[in-house]
């Protein structure tokens, strides 16, 4: 820490100084699109044709196109089913991932080994999405929510780190709990999930962006619009640019007093109105996850 | 690790009658651990519906399906047909292409962006540039998408108007063959290059400080420690990622392509997981696209099985 902590030669400094520039240069690329989809959907309906890539700045301002995506009915829907399929689909996941680690962090339990055989060749082998559709269909669960919600019930990776996890813990605490009687599920609650909880809340954020940012199972297995979660509508309206979905005529004369909205500012503020989930908990991820990393402990 | 056994009377438990004595202990030791079990079911039950019942349907690829009645054995048929199909053989290299593109291209990147990140000492400042490189990688590439056509569209995107600015005409960048795969690498750095850049970045900050102190005193400057110390210290690192993204090799990154494709360019970026979607979803060719899903699980199996055993002789360490 203390070696380089002067920079003496000019050299020195121009290089440093290049570092931080190269670094600034990354953090503009990353930021600079998402600020222009914003302005562009706070500025004035007007002045949005000819606005440039560049601008960060609103032109004008006017709330017209976030007034006719919080009041349009697709959009409130498929915000009400993203809701929905994270929430339910992230519960399931941090219940059944935990005790299943917590089980499988055990180095006693009988047939452990083969379990997680057993889990890894689902990894390493899977055969397409056409046979999972079919089981699906068979199921029954086509056009339910539980489609959406339960073909990823247990992701592996997150299973793996949090068995690491688990089995950090000192096992003469586990053994102290079992002498005094505690059953398996008393000591998980008790023992191992207070102090594996950096552990569970990163896991438990990144299912909920997993769920949040899932589109690909939506779209075949719920026909109904109706059903559909916000990425989806997203992807109809931006992706494949059918505006049928989005723009209904009468929600474009209610709110705006019979004037155009642009499409480029309602197609922007759509995407942001998508993105604003994750941005809300990505400060909670940034403190669970990369803890570590941003201490700011810097070597010379 | 205390003796452990891992007998096969933990899988089948259900053996009764005179049951020798060893296997009996053994029972009972599974009885034991029944609270454990009872956790593991819900799990268990998951990994089966969802992943083995799928693995048992794929043997639709040697069939032809039928609505009503069983379906009929047809062997090879299907995997002929796509090796003699010239769109499959398309579809195949395009994957080799945008894998190999990807992963040779952006390799480096995210070692460069920890070296760097870790070259800044001011703490505020070097937060700050780790909280907004990381963000990407959480974002959908349905949004990413949404994004990358506003900044690449010829009207009123950003390149362009950049571009414009230096005096040269619009380009297409989105809907022409030339520059489509090149977004694919561009976007694919723009959405990890922060994020993969954590993994060595830990491994750097884990490396020990004297060993940087005594380059220091033999007289290296900034570079030649880098060199010197830190990426040696980073092949680990760099061994496990590179396995794992030879994992992914044969998937190309079926999101991005997805969400970038249009008609102007599909036949360009078409890949093996949107063909298997097309024919199959689209096209209700299900054994045909199920015997084309099997063809690259097949092929993406090996390769990382055969990247964990080089890996295991040469590192001691596998993908797990």
């Amino acid at each position: 820490m203390a070696a380089s902590q002067i920079r003496k030669t000019p050299f020195e400094r121009t290089e440093y100084a290049i570092i931080c520039s190269a670094l600034l240069l990354m953090v503009v690329v990353t930021v600079q699109p998402i600020l222009n989809l914003l302005a562009v959907s706070l500025s004035d309906s007007a002045q949005v044709p000819g606005m440039s890539g560049l601008a960060v700045v609103p032109h004008g301002f006017s709330l017209d196109v976030w007034r006719v995506l919080l009041t349009h009915p697709q959009v409130l829907k498929g915000l009400a089913n993203s809701l929905l399929i994270t929430v339910a689909g992230t519960a399931i996941n941090v219940v059944a991932t935990t005790l299943m680690a917590w089980a499988l962090s055990r180095e006693g339990l009988p047939g452990r080994r083969a379990i997680l055989v057993f889990i890894l060749v689902t990894v390493v082998f899977e055969p397409g999405v056409v046979p999972d559709y079919l089981v699906m269909k068979q199921l029954g669960l086509l056009n339910s929510y539980w489609s959406v919600i339960l073909y990823r019930g247990v992701f592996a990776w997150y299973l793996i780190v949090l068995i690491r996890f688990f089995e950090e813990i000192p096992k003469e605490l586990l053994e102290a709990a079992e002498m005094e009687g505690a059953s398996p599920l008393q000591t998980l609650w008790y023992v191992v999930a207070p102090l594996a909880l950096p552990a569970i809340a990163t896991i438990t954020l990144f299912y909920t962006v997993l769920h949040w940012n899932e589109y690909f199972r939506a779209m075949i297995y719920l026909n109904d619009p109706q059903m559909w979660p916000l990425q989806v509508v997203l992807r109809q309206f931006v992706v494949e640019g059918d505006k049928s979905l989005m723009v209904g005529l009468d929600a474009m004369n209610k709110y705006t007093g019979g004037s155009q909205i642009d499409l480029r500012a309602l197609k922007a503020g759509m995407i942001i109105l998508t993105l604003i989930p994750v941005l809300a908990i990505y400060p909670l991820i940034l403190k669970f996850f990369t803890k570590g990393t941003m201490s700011g402990a810097v070597k010379g | 690790m205390t003796g452990i056994d891992h007998s096969a009377s933990g899988v089948t438990p259900a053996l009764h009658g005179n049951v020798p004595k060893a296997r009996a202990s053994g029972l009972r030791r599974v009885w034991r651990w029944r609270g454990y079990y009872l956790m593991l079911l819900p799990g268990l039950l998951y990994f089966v519906v969802f992943h083995y019942l799928p693995i048992w349907q794929a043997k639709l690829a040697f069939q032809d399906y039928r609505i009503i009645g069983p379906s009929v054995w047809v062997g090879l048929k299907h995997f002929r047909a796509l090796l003699d199909s010239p769109v499959f053989t398309q579809v195949l290299w395009n994957t080799v292409l945008i894998s190999a593109m990807k992963l040779v291209l952006l390799f480096p990147v995210p070692v460069i962006v920890a070296l760097l990140v870790n070259e800044v000492q001011g703490s505020r400042y070097r937060r700050f540039v780790q909280s907004v490189i990381y963000l990407p990688h959480f974002l959908s590439w349905i949004v990413i998408a949404g994004v990358f056509i506003a900044v690449l569209s010829p009207v009123d995107g950003t390149v362009n108007d950049l571009l414009g600015l230096a005096g040269f005409a619009p380009v297409p960048f989105m809907t022409s063959e030339g520059s489509i795969l090149w977004v694919l690498v561009f976007s694919e750095m723009w959405r990890s290059a922060g994020w993969d850049s954590l993994l060595f970045l830990a491994a750097v900050m884990a490396i020990d400080p004297q060993l940087y102190d005594a380059a220091t005193i033999d007289g290296a400057g900034r570079w030649r420690k880098i060199w010197n110390v830190t990426l040696p210290a980073l092949v680990p690192t760099m061994a496990t990622v590179f396995i794992l993204n030879l994992g992914a090799f044969m998937s190309a990154g079926f999101d991005q392509v997805f969400n970038f494709s249009n008609d102007a360019i599909r036949d360009r970026i078409d890949i093996l997981d949107t063909y298997v979607y097309r024919m199959g979803l689209v096209g209700g060719e299900y054994a045909y696209a199920t015997a084309a899903g099997v063809f690259k699980a097949v092929i993406g199996m090996g390769m990382i099985l055969a990247a964990h055993v080089v890996s295991k002789r040469l590192t001691g360490k596998g993908v797990w």
